[in-house]
């Protein structure tokens, strides 16, 4: 995954933006290198889910010094800001379209594609609505119960599952645990997933 | 002060034309006059030209110029709308020059140096400014000099000169400048040219001295009067002996570059080839300097005498043209539609307002080094950004050593320095997360529909779902600021049944008053 140049990200259901959000972020923030993160966002994906708070981001893992928040207006502008953005060699774009709005069409993922290809810079498309799309792997994302003993918070952790894939086989669902510190996932135990599935069904 | 060249204008009748101009005179052909209070009594201090054609001027009072002339029109000054009229000439004089200094009551000094070769020589400049403020309504007179005063003085005081003479100084106009303005030319002329107010000069005139050349061959020593001193001292200015602080209408640009066009410019492929050209002619004085632009405006000057600023913003020096030419790009793309380019733009000019020292070293590394390629390239991508976008919405995340959560971080310009924090925030070695990732600001109102006293919710209601709480840690109290009349706060982190982490806080404490605690969520965790 690390090595292709579009991703899209989305919700698994209404309620888990965050958790999209928060998976997205962690990606961003264990590929970054020198040339930062870009975020571009529709201010509508701002709004409605609150803004990014930047003391939280940086407990999350993002270094914020490469960081650059662009709060679009419109959705042609987010998108407009990514592609600029893509232009900087290595640097990750994350682009996130509000929800109200059709889903992205087809032309402007390839446009994303295009641009991150020609420049060796990576995208992900946070989006809650599915479409057609150019990128690589599509990723619906919840929240899973923390890992911590008793009624302790643990770390962040998401039950993610590929619902496509342009390089492999879809469908595969697993939960992680996001590391803030050293930035990195772990997988947790197969039972335990089992075990949770279990309970939400 | 070698190769400074002053244009003065003096618009005599300006009061009078900015009413005709306004079409607020006589509609017959009466003679008009503007008049004003002073001690006690009613003084003419405009007249237009029919008006002195018949005999009026301005040491009537107007009791004794209607009596003259029972069909003057007379009205009353309005000196605030006669200062706007002065500075709405100047603004139109910045297509000659960026340097125009105000000279109220009824004067301009433009700073013509190193610009009259754009105009066809300096007598061109002069004559076409006299010729175009008159087809606007003023009459005006301009004279160049190498000093303000000097010019000053020749536009008011210096008998018109013959046609011959014009077209002979036109064709001359260099080997003429400089042995023009020293004092032979000011001797003749009246006391009065040495910008003197009235009661000095009226001094002077009792003391038998009417001319400038008496008051340059009278002893230094005898002028020990205050009056004198004015003189000597206005004199020695005229003659470039002594400085004068000259403060322009706008803070001067430290570089400029200016074009006009033979024909008036519509297209914005046109406006973009004057910018790239104005580009090419700064860059070349910014080389010499060793540094680059960090801010510039691009002024069109319209023939309808309206003027358009374009803006750029860098977010380090640049000096390149193609990099500041996609910044242009940007802004005329978006201000196209704003422009109202209906009669063209005759002028142009590129002020460099504020420039910074660009590293020699870092200029030769940018190809090798790649953390410096890559460096140029975000610099460059926040301008392009920043420019069409604007600045408030291209931000880099800031954090405040401030307790409150909502004034603990904030966001700033992305064209600054990347410079965030005051104290680092570091990830949790446990990894567990203790502020959001995303704030609400406000905070959204929550009902919790039952709850441990003094505890965290066990179930509450937010966006018309029902939350079940499964885990609860907290809580983290934070004290309100008094100043701000905030009440103290108990802040829980939770999670519900999905694994959905909320920030939640009570306002208030519990005892504190009778009013049933109120709770808030303010942040989501990933």
């Amino acid at each position: 995954m690390a090595g292709q140049p579009l991703h899209e990200i989305g919700p698994a259901g209404v309620g888990f933006e965050a958790s999209a959000l928060g998976f997205t972020l962690a990606l961003a923030a264990s590929w970054m290198g020198p040339a930062g993160l870009f975020w571009a966002g529709e201010d509508s994906a701002f709004a409605e889910e609150g803004a990014p708070y930047p003391v939280g981001l940086a407990q999350f893992g993002l270094s914020l010094e490469p960081t650059i928040v662009v709060r679009a207006k419109k959705r042609e502008d987010a998108l407009w800001a990514a592609e600029q953005a893509l232009a900087a060699t290595g640097a990750i774009v994350i682009c996130a379209l509000g929800a109200q709005g059709k889903p992205l069409d087809l032309k402007a993922s390839r446009r994303l594609l295009l641009f991150a290809e020609r420049n060796r810079s990576r995208c992900l498309l946070l989006m809650p609505a599915n479409g057609p799309s150019a990128a690589w792997t599509r990723w619906q994302v919840a929240a899973a119960e923390s890992n911590a003993i008793a009624d302790e918070v643990g770390p962040p952790a998401f039950r993610v599952e590929i619902t496509r894939n342009r390089a492999g086989p879809a469908g595969s669902s697993f939960t992680l645990d996001w590391n803030a510190h050293q930035q990195r996932f772990s997988e947790r135990f197969q039972e335990k997933h089992a075990a949770l599935e279990a309970r939400q069904a | 002060m070698s190769g400074a060249r002053w244009l003065a204008i003096y618009l005599p009748r300006l009061r009078t034309d900015r009413l005709i101009r306004a079409g607020r005179g006589p509609s017959d052909d009466r003679p008009l006059a503007v008049y004003s209070k002073e001690g006690g009594a009613f003084q003419l201090n405009g007249v237009d030209a029919r008006a002195s054609v018949l005999g009026l001027n301005l040491a009537m009072s107007l009791a004794d110029a209607r009596a003259m002339q029972p069909a003057l029109q007379a009205v009353e000054a309005e000196p605030e709308e006669d200062a706007r009229a002065l500075d709405n000439i100047a603004a139109w004089c910045e297509r000659f020059t960026p340097i125009v200094v105000l000279d109220p009551p009824e004067g301009l000094f433009l700073d013509i140096s190193g610009c009259a070769h754009l105009f066809g020589g300096e007598e061109n400049l002069r004559a076409e400014i006299v010729t175009r403020l008159r087809a606007q309504g003023f009459g005006a007179r301009a004279e160049i000099a190498a000093t303000p005063g000097a010019a000053w003085a020749f536009a008011r005081y210096r008998q018109k000169r013959s046609a011959a003479e014009q077209s002979l100084r036109a064709q001359l106009s260099a080997s003429l400048a400089d042995g023009d303005d020293g004092l032979q030319s000011l001797a003749p002329l009246p006391i009065e040219a040495l910008r003197l107010d009235a009661d000095a000069a009226a001094l002077m005139r009792r003391l038998g001295l009417k001319t400038v050349s008496q008051i340059a061959a009278a002893p230094r020593s005898s002028f020990t009067a205050r009056a004198g001193e004015r003189a000597m001292l206005r004199l020695d200015q005229a003659l470039g002996r002594a400085p004068e602080v000259m403060t322009p209408r706008r803070p001067a640009p430290m570089i400029f570059a200016l074009r006009r066009f033979l024909e008036p410019i519509f297209t914005s492929d046109a406006i973009l080839q004057v910018a790239e050209d104005l580009c090419i002619d700064a860059a070349g004085k910014l080389e010499l300097r060793g540094a680059g632009i960090l801010y510039a405006e691009l002024v069109l000057f319209g023939v309808d005498g309206r003027d358009r600023v374009v803006a750029i913003n860098a977010s380090r020096p640049l000096r390149e043209v193609k990099p500041l030419m996609r910044l242009f790009r940007e802004k005329l793309n978006v201000a196209a539609g704003n422009f109202d380019a209906q009669f063209g733009f005759e002028a142009a000019r590129l002020d460099i307002v504020r420039l910074a020292s660009i590293e020699e070293r870092a200029r030769a590394l940018v190809s090798v080094e790649e953390a410096a390629a890559n460096a140029e390239q975000i610099g460059g991508i926040i301008d392009i950004l920043s420019s069409r976008l604007g600045a408030k919405r291209v931000v880099r995340p800031q954090l405040h050593e401030q307790h409150e959560p909502e004034r603990a971080a904030g966001w700033r310009s992305a064209l600054g320095k990347a410079k965030v924090e005051a104290t680092p925030v570091n990830p949790p070695t446990d990894g567990v997360q203790r502020r959001p990732v995303r704030l609400f600001a406000p905070a959204q109102p929550i009902e919790v529909m039952a709850s441990v006293p003094d505890g965290p919710p066990i179930r509450f209601r937010w966006r018309r779902v029902t939350r079940e709480v499964v885990r609860a840690e907290g809580p983290e109290r934070i004290s309100g600021d008094w100043l701000r009349r905030e009440m103290t706060r108990d802040y829980y982190r939770v999670e519900d049944k999905q694994g959905r982490r909320y920030w939640l806080y009570r306002e208030g404490l519990y005892g504190e008053s009778d009013a049933v605690p109120r709770w808030f969520v303010h942040g989501l965790f990933a």
